[in-house]
């Protein structure tokens, strides 16, 4: 199937093939199967890019034509003519190689001398000495979790839970890690649930192995770590609606939203909808918000700030006065 | 008419092969029959193939000719700049860059992978979600040109020498020398107001041994004048997370309870008192008594506003 056409389409497929025809003349022979997969293709796509290919060239487009063709399920490519290079690096290619790398080089078991960072070291000196430094932070218990993901061994934890409000005892057997806003998090099958669950890993206060080892988790689906916002937007909790006023409005920029409100006036305060993963955690936000943000919706939630500095305000009273 | 794509592989084939820079009317007459013939319709093609080679990477050179030819625009793509130079990566540098990538699950790094002769790995379990923002490209390239940039933030014009891009608690930070304030300066990316502009090359010299993490201290209590502390009690339910997070040497008086007295830096009470509420009812400011009287003003303020 040819796609849609149209500039877009059009651009990522000459992208990718700008790509494919050098390792193709490289290899002479590939099946296709094995170069869909490889580029991520379906076979009709590579197949159609490939038969468009063949018709391209140089004037008079006889003989300086670019030569590949298909037969038997099999790609194969002629006298390397043009395109033998794959195209240089772009910004965006060469600062996404740059700062994955340099991120994965503080993630756990990271060597320092290693072949990521002789890798690293070659493509500075070809995209420029660039200044890009990832700077994460290390939980202690991130070794020892990013270990047992790779043995599926279970271990004993003690976990602060922010809900509760106090520390949980449970067995969890750890299946992936990621990194997130400046914190690590590990989904783990807990004991305690019964369940697939997200911890903090800066939440972990003591850990150990049992020594037992679990069947290593089946289907990726339910392990693969989420990207980006969604994981938190789109999971099922419940939504707060805030007033923000200009000096509470790196809220907005540091939690995730699930939408912003046109109800903002022109003294520069915003009405967003953020998701709450937990009562915990939306009393300490407008405790530090304080008077420069409030509850719109839902109402149960209206008097929690005041609740909040009234908890706290005990303890200071009790002493103090 | 033939397929854009087939059109738009050609005019690339055309201008790497090309010896000397090429017309418009030259580009016509060689790819003869695939552009359109109307001249309006003729130069919007044009311009939409130009547009998507320079999308995808393609350095396009343009020079105004002389000779028989002068005042027209010729066009050609410089071999040496399009091809991608060979970083000669070994088989296991290739294959650490790759399970970073992984790691990171950029689209755009996945295709730089595929240019240095690797492939997508989707099975790594640690990944690294970090924020995209359309604007660190440029400025890396900036960076690594030593070009100054120019953008506009809270509202006011900027000139900076870019040094670093640091990525720290998910936000991504460019530091430089302010031309403006003559001075080291921090900015956050995503509060950058649109575009920025880029200067000429070797501007500049970057000090040796910069350290964009030295130069931004870590710990936003301390940002602020006086190197002032506050002294705070930690129930013992969370001594173990306080510890570890200031270290021992915070530590000023142990109680018979399991609790510790801490001093910390509060020179920024606002970074101070978002830091102590994360600990909830098991943390109280002991003194100084100005610091703790601020925050049971700011308490009651909130107690009796429901």
């Amino acid at each position: 199937m040819i796609a849609r056409r149209g500039p877009r389409r059009s651009g990522e497929r000459l992208r990718r093939l700008l790509v494919m025809l050098p390792w193709l003349m490289e290899r002479g022979e590939v099946p296709v199967a094995e170069m869909a997969e490889r580029f991520e293709l379906t076979e009709a796509e590579l197949v159609g890019d490939l038969e468009l290919a063949a018709l391209c060239g140089l004037p008079p487009f006889i003989d300086e034509m670019i030569d590949v063709f298909i037969d038997e399920g099999v790609v194969f490519a002629g006298l390397p003519r043009l395109f033998t290079r794959p195209l240089r690096l772009t910004a965006p290619e060469g600062f996404a190689l740059l700062s994955s790398g340099r991120a994965a080089m503080q993630l756990p078991g990271a060597d320092p001398d290693g072949a990521l960072a002789r890798a690293l070291g070659k493509l500075a000196a070809v995209l420029g000495d660039d200044g890009v430094v990832v700077d994460v932070p290390q939980p202690p218990a991130t070794t020892e979790l990013a270990s047992a993901v790779n043995d599926n061994a279970r271990l004993r934890v003690s976990y602060w839970s922010a809900n509760r409000d106090e520390a949980t005892q449970r067995e969890i057997t750890p299946r992936s890690i990621f990194l997130d806003r400046g914190h690590w998090y590990v989904i783990a099958d807990d004991s305690r649930s019964g369940e697939s669950r997200t911890f903090r890993i800066d939440r972990f206060e003591s850990w150990e192995r049992t020594g037992e080892v679990d069947a290593p988790a089946d289907g990726a689906a339910a392990i693969v770590p989420p990207s980006g916002d969604q994981w938190f937007v789109d999971s099922d909790v419940p939504s707060v609606v805030l007033r923000l006023a200009p000096q509470a409005r790196w809220a907005a920029e540091r939690y995730p939203l699930r939408d912003e409100l046109p109800q903002g006036d022109p003294s520069g305060s915003i009405v967003v909808r953020m998701a709450v993963a937990n009562e915990q955690w939306l009393r300490t936000l407008l405790l530090r918000l304080g008077p420069h943000a409030v509850v719109l919706e839902p109402v149960e939630w209206h008097d929690l700030a005041a609740d909040a500095a009234r908890e706290l305000l005990t303890r200071y009273e009790a002493i103090g006065s | 008419m033939v397929d854009q794509l087939e059109r738009t592989t050609n005019l690339l084939a055309l201008l790497l092969e090309t010896r000397v820079p090429l017309t418009l009317d030259d580009i016509v007459n060689q790819l003869a029959g695939q552009y359109p013939t109307g001249q309006t319709a003729l130069r919007g093609a044009f311009e939409r193939d130009k547009g998507l080679l320079r999308d995808i990477g393609v350095p396009i050179e343009t020079e105004v000719l002389r000779g028989t030819n002068a005042g027209q625009t010729g066009y050609r793509v410089d071999r040496d700049r399009y091809e991608l130079r060979d970083l000669e990566l070994t088989e296991d540098e290739r294959r650490a860059l790759q399970v970073a990538v992984a790691a990171a699950r950029t689209t755009e790094a996945e295709f730089g992978i595929f240019k240095l002769g690797g492939v997508a790995d989707t099975s790594a379990s640690i990944t690294a979600n970090l924020p995209q923002l359309e604007l660190l490209p440029s400025l890396r390239e900036a960076i690594a040109a030593r070009s100054t940039v120019s953008f506009s933030y809270h509202a006011a014009p900027r000139s900076l020498q870019p040094y670093a891009l640091l990525l720290r608690e998910g936000f991504w930070y460019v530091i430089g020398h302010d031309l403006g304030h003559d001075e080291v300066r921090t900015y956050r990316v995503d509060r950058i107001e649109g575009s920025i502009e880029q200067g000429e090359p070797a501007q500049f010299e970057r000090p040796a041994d910069f350290d964009p993490r030295a130069v931004f201290p870590a710990d936003p209590k301390e940002l602020g004048d006086g190197g002032q502390s506050a002294t705070v009690r930690i129930d013992s339910a969370r001594a173990t997370f306080a510890i570890r997070e200031l270290g021992a040497e915070s530590v000023v008086r142990r109680l018979d309870d399991g609790g510790f007295e801490v001093e910390v830096p509060c020179s920024n009470l606002d970074a101070f008192r978002s830091w102590l509420f994360g600990w909830g009812v098991h943390a109280e400011v002991i003194g100084p008594a100005d610091v703790r009287d601020g925050l049971v003003d700011w308490l009651r303020a909130m107690a009796s506003r429901s």
